[in-house]
């Protein structure tokens, strides 16, 4: 059992692999762009580092640990123009989106925790001498960085971490300078429109720790006042902290398959439409999360009634939830599918004929999707809930359950299936496309049901219709 | 201010500004008397006075009911109380000047409680009073600055004292190292405080009692009382520096009717009349303001007239004159008072999705929100600890991370001891290398939270992300280990190694403890869970046996991820106390002062090299890659759906593994038209969960649903012209309907 021996033989290949993606990458002339910064980002972290123990300072190696995460930024940059000229593999059946997402999470946790052994640093350190900092190349550094900083998050189009600074709730350091600018605002309205649209984080945090490594010049070169170089390489970690948390939390959120907070009433909204649809009883075990940065996943179960045609209802359903949910996966689930009445007539008969027509829409408009139809004590199918279905309950998790009565069995079982598929065999598709595609546009169940209580609305199916499946479903009635 | 106070409020708005600088006006007033009275006769005559007038206007023991034995006792300590804050509130009143205190001691209550809420509980509401805070705290800051004032300390502490108890404020600030205005400052926060929360205590006395101004009348009195035999006693032992009382009983007078009669009464008036926060708002400016005015033209007349006949003017040059820094803390704090008093308009949090039948809004509620709000952090804790000891796993973290903090406290306890450095440093590297023990716990804590709407597969996935911050976290720390020792390489530096090996020998043994609880973790782990399908173990199984040498990480190669960041965690720890003993015996026995950095070098190459298995499996799992164990097992698995009868063929199959006993899956099905879904659908959920899925979504599509598709795509333009058409039609409808 070499099992030692795949992963050196993968791992050799990986770096043959990563030569081959590389060219890949670098076919493309605009991450030669990146590519440059990326060799210029290692020139000028090198002089940094260089120059942060020349002055033994700990606030220029804070700042510089930002030079460092513009890198990891480059590299994500680099990754996800990999990733658009990637197509799924059999193995990583969902694309390479994730990983832009990854390197995202990466370098925001990697960042965070270089912050975290800059105060680590600072805590050993506290009570052991106070170490001279010489400003000599302190505010060479820092201009340095920050020309460097700038110049990168401006001329490179970032498209992941731009994506994910918009996404991301805005961080600590972004309420308080907005909350600033909004009473500095009060008091000279001129400067609204400078100050008062968000901040990119990434700019702030670059200008707020070139401020504190100015301030920390001033106060060593005039006071000679060693500590606050402590204390300013502790701010810059601060805030370096809390600029990337967020972020990080965002794309930690999306790596752990979860839904989008943003999408939920979205979503919310489109399951109520799904489960007030003819013949679903519920739709559970949803699950929605995004892919990469923005496409949607998800799958469901919907549990729909015993006389109700599943293609018909899973046509539907993904016909509703498809423009929001990229890569769905529908499935549908009768209970008691095994009892022989209900498939012997639905859909196990080896007709011949291919049924969907007649059968896919038999069923639909003559159960109970109609008003009329609704109100009728003698009908067995159950009536909708004219009040707005309940909303989903947050503390039962992945149920969407409305509570509707089951069919009283085989009431509708006797329903004359091969009648009304000769009375509707002529119109396959009329009214289908009347009933089906008028929902989708709607924005909500509420508004789906005035749209039936319309009194224009019955008319579309047909002036027939009604009238036919009512007074058949008088004659079975026992 | 933003509201237009309509104008039977006006009456008592002009009412309570008249009486606040009235009241500013006495404040600066009794800083002079207090130049020549002594505090304690002051008070007292403060109270007196006003106790007598109260009497006079209340009759608190003719009116109301009878006070029994135990509120006496209570009221006792009350007065007590008051007389304390009185007393330091005055003393910081004789130590900062009274511009100082005004601004400082005179905040409504509202005011403080709702800075303090914004202190201390991050949701004491929105970002306004955030800035109120920060307006507060400048304005702290700026009025701590040194205004240009020679300290009395120097002149205080050789001259002679009134009293022991101004003797043991003034020593007690002296030894608090500052200077005595900022002492002053410190006095009346510390002070104010008191009150604040003197007034919320005594609230419940007041209804005891029967109404606040019956408790306000006999709170005088008895602290009249309580006081007089220290004045006795203080008149008896020292002369007075007063010549005439008689020419004193007007400031007097004034001083107790404004500040301590008028102001209650009409704050009292005005706090019923109008609500509070707009009260202490107006209040508030209106005192400041002429507070500043009088600081600007007081030209002590009175301290001028008894000057002359008291004392040499020797403290001409202490007088608290008006700066630029009083001034602008002045401003912030009429600022923040405004803030801070504004009504606070609490945000909802939910979002609004529509109405109700009946009306009222309806508000959609974030599950995070509502769980973040429910419970109380003691009973968090509790809960947390009950649910750490259920499971194994977190029971072992949990324990090993109480063995390290033990160590670590130890350490630093003996480091602080013994003054010795490198002690401590190592104590607070073991604290650093706890952080890692932590998230590990928390994470194991939280794998077993309950599904939420957001999390709808559940947690279990936090686990794998930890482990990979883990793994993140050990690269950074082998990357640093790496450096430094690159630098030393360079340059070997002379190292003590007389207190490293008893604290290397002692991390030593704690990390074995750990190694070994971890490594017996992940065999239990791995035996109790992990054998759902055939081939599971031995696909991983130790290739890191042949790397390097740890007997464990074998069975570390378990699914649960977390568990092998932490005991990778453990592991560079016992190799860090490894080396150094290795390198302290090659030191001490040839003097291989290069030894040291080169066992560092080895040590974070091995961290690294251990990581990377682990970081490589995360990110397979966090990149949604088929499982690797399951591979096979999948791949004769579609094959098998594919021979199932009546399938045609199958697309988009999906199967990842989400968390460490979760493998998810979706896959679509084509079948003939002739054959029962459900039947299908069943078949292909057995044969996947014995390919180990266990979350499986399966679309069964007939030729029918794709004729559906295409029936339900067309006309979709036309119909989105009739859809909006039927929009404007809806509006009208709309209110019916919804009933």
């Amino acid at each position: 059992q070499g099992t030692i021996h795949p992963f050196r033989k993968t791992h050799k290949s990986v770096f043959g692999k990563l030569k081959q993606e590389f060219r890949l990458v670098t076919s493309d002339r605009r991450s030669w762009r990146i590519l440059l910064f990326g060799a210029l980002n290692l020139l000028c972290t090198g002089c940094l580092l260089m120059w942060c123990s020349s002055t033994n300072s700990m606030a220029l190696t804070a700042y510089t640990y930002l030079t460092i995460f513009d890198l990891f930024s480059l590299i994500t940059c680099l990754i996800s123009s990999w990733v658009t000229m990637k197509k799924p593999s059999q193995l990583y059946s969902f694309g390479f989106d994730r990983l832009e997402v990854l390197a995202v999470f990466a370098s925001t946790v990697l960042v965070q925790l270089g912050a975290l052994f800059i105060l680590k640093e600072r805590c050993v350190c506290l009570p052991l001498t106070h170490t001279q900092t010489h400003s000599g190349r302190l505010l060479v550094g820092t201009f340095v960085a920050l020309f460097f900083n700038l110049l990168t998050l401006l001329s490179v189009r970032n498209k992941p971490f731009t994506y994910v600074s918009e996404a991301a709730s805005s961080s600590w350091l972004q309420e308080h300078v907005a909350d600033l600018s909004r009473s500095l605002c009060g008091v000279i309205p001129g400067l609204s429109s400078v100050l008062l649209p968000r901040m990119n984080p990434f700019v702030l945090i670059n200008m707020a720790g070139a401020l504190s490594l100015c301030i920390t010049y001033m106060l060593i070169e005039i006071n000679n006042y060693n500590a606050v170089d402590t204390a300013s390489a502790v701010a810059i970690a601060l805030m370096t902290f809390g600029t990337m948390y967020p972020m990080s939390v965002y794309s930690g959120k999306v790596l752990l398959q979860t839904t989008p907070s943003h999408v939920i009433g979205q979503l919310d909204k489109l399951l109520r439409e799904v489960s007030t649809l003819e013949g679903v009883l519920e739709v559970r075990n949803e699950h929605f999360w995004t892919v990469g940065f923005g496409s949607l996943a998800g799958s469901a179960h919907v549990r729909i009634r015993r006389d109700a045609n599943e293609q018909l209802v899973l046509a539907h359903v993904t016909n509703r939830l498809l423009p929001l949910v990229s890569t769905l996966t529908v499935q549908i689930f009768k209970d008691d599918w095994t009892r022989p009445l209900l498939s012997g007539t639905l859909s196990s008969s080896p007709s011949p004929v291919p049924p969907l027509g007649p059968e896919g829409y038999a069923i639909p408009p003559s159960s109970s999707a109609l008003p009329p139809l609704l109100s009728d004590p003698l009908t067995s199918t159950p009536s909708k809930p004219s009040s707005p279905p309940p909303e989903f309950a947050f503390d039962t998790p992945g149920r969407n359950v409305q509570q509707v009565v089951l069919p009283a069995a085989g009431h509708h079982a006797h329903g004359p299936y091969g009648g009304l598929g000769l009375a509707y065999g002529a119109s396959p598709y009329a009214g289908m496309l009347s009933q089906g595609v008028a929902r989708p546009g709607m924005p909500s169940s509420q508004s789906y049901r005035t749209a039936f209580g319309a009194p224009t609305l019955p008319l579309r199916f047909g002036t027939s219709n009604p009238l036919a499946s009512q007074s058949q479903y008088r004659q079975y009635q026992p | 201010m933003v509201e237009v106070p309509n104008s039977r409020l006006t009456r008592y708005i002009v009412l309570l500004v008249v009486t606040k600088v009235l009241k500013a006006l006495g404040i600066f007033e009794s800083y002079d008397i207090l130049k020549v009275v002594h505090i304690v006769q002051f008070i007292f005559i403060l109270k007196l006075g006003s106790a007598v007038i109260l009497l006079f206007f209340q009759k608190p023991f003719s009116s109301g009911k009878a006070i029994s034995k135990r509120q006496w006792i209570k009221l006792l300590k009350h007065a007590v109380f008051s007389c304390i804050i009185s007393l330091l509130g005055f003393f910081g009143l004789t130590l900062c000047g009274p511009l100082r205190t005004l601004l400082l001691f005179e905040h409504s209550d509202v005011v403080v409680i709702a800075l303090l809420a914004v202190l201390f509980t991050s949701s004491g509401g929105g970002p306004s009073k955030v800035g109120g805070h920060r307006y507060y705290t400048t304005a702290l800051e700026s009025k701590t600055l040194p205004p240009n004032k020679k300290t009395v300390l120097d002149t205080a502490s050789e001259g002679h004292h009134d009293s022991a108890l101004t003797h043991f404020l003034y020593t007690a600030i002296a030894f608090l190292g500052v200077a005595d205005h900022k002492g002053g400052v410190v006095l009346l926060v510390a002070s104010l405080c008191l009150k604040v929360g003197f007034h919320t205590a005594s609230r419940k006395l007041s209804v005891e009692i029967g109404g606040a101004k019956r408790l306000y009348a006999l709170d005088n009195l008895v602290s009249a009382v309580v006081l007089l035999p220290w004045v006795i006693v203080l008149s008896a032992t020292t002369e007075s520096k007063v010549e005439s009382w008689s020419s004193l009983i007007l400031p007097f007078g004034m001083i107790i009717l404004s500040v301590m009669i008028l102001e209650f009464y009409v704050e009292a008036i005005c706090n019923t009349k109008m609500e509070t926060p707009r009260c202490a708002r107006y209040g508030a400016v209106a005192l400041f303001l002429s507070a500043l005015l009088l600081a600007n033209f007081w030209t002590h007349p009175l301290t001028d007239q008894l000057r002359s006949m008291s004392k040499p003017a020797q403290q001409l040059s202490t007088e608290h004159v008006l700066s630029g820094g009083v001034i602008v803390s002045a401003v912030f704090f009429i600022m923040a008072s405004s803030i801070l008093s504004s009504p606070s308009k609490k945000g909802q949090k939910g979002t609004l999705v529509g109405y109700s039948p009946e009306g009222t809004p309806l508000y959609n509620f974030m599950g995070d929100a509502l769980q973040h709000t429910s419970q109380s952090l003691p009973r968090f804790i509790k809960d947390s600890l009950k649910q750490i000891l259920e499971e194994y796993d977190s029971r072992q973290i949990f324990y090993f991370l109480c063995l390290n903090l033990a160590f670590t406290f130890v350490e630093l306890f003996y480091g602080v001891w013994t003054n010795s450095l490198g002690l401590i440093s190592d104590g607070f590297h073991m604290l650093f290398d706890c952080s890692a023990l932590v998230l590990g716990l928390f994470a194991a804590l939280m794998t077993r939270w309950k599904a939420t709407r957001i999390f709808s597969y559940g947690y279990g996935r936090v686990e794998i992300l930890s482990g990979f911050i883990n793994g993140l976290f050990l690269m950074v720390i082998a990357f640093f280990v790496f450096v430094e020792s690159v630098t030393r390489v360079l340059d070997p530096p002379n190292i003590n190694t007389d207190m490293l090996t008893p604290v290397s020998v002692g991390g030593l043994l704690v990390n074995l403890v750990g190694i070994c609880a971890f490594s017996h973790a992940h065999a239990h782990a791995h035996g109790g869970k992990g054998c759902s399908s055939n081939d599971h173990g031995h696909s991983h199984h130790g290739h890191s046996h042949s790397e390097h040498s740890h007997g464990g990480h074998g069975h570390s190669h378990g699914m649960n991820a977390n568990m092998r960041g932490v005991f990778l965690h453990v592991l560079a720890d016992t190799l860090g106390s490894v080396g150094v003993i290795i390198s302290t015996i090659l030191i001490r026995q040839f003097g291989w002062l290069i030894a040291d950095p080169l066992c560092s070098l080895f040590i974070a190459t091995l961290i690294f090299l251990s990581v990377i298995p682990l970081l490589k499996d995360a990110c397979e799992v966090l990149l949604l890659r088929i499982p690797q164990e399951n591979e096979k097992d999948l791949n004769s698995a579609l094959e098998k759906i594919e021979k199932i009868e009546g399938v045609l063929s199958y697309r988009d199959p999906h199967f990842w593994r989400h968390s460490a006993n979760m493998i998810a899956g979706t896959i679509h099905l084509q079948i003939m038209s002739d054959v029962v879904e459900q039947r299908i659908i069943q078949q292909v959920t057995a044969i996947l969960k014995d390919a180990g899925v266990n979350n499986l979504s399966v679309q069964v599509e007939k030729e029918a649903y794709f004729q559906h598709m295409s029936g339900l795509s067309t006309g979709f333009q036309e119909v989105l012209a009739m859809t909006q058409q039927m929009e404007s039609m809806k509006y009208l409808k709309d209110g019916t309907c919804i009933m």
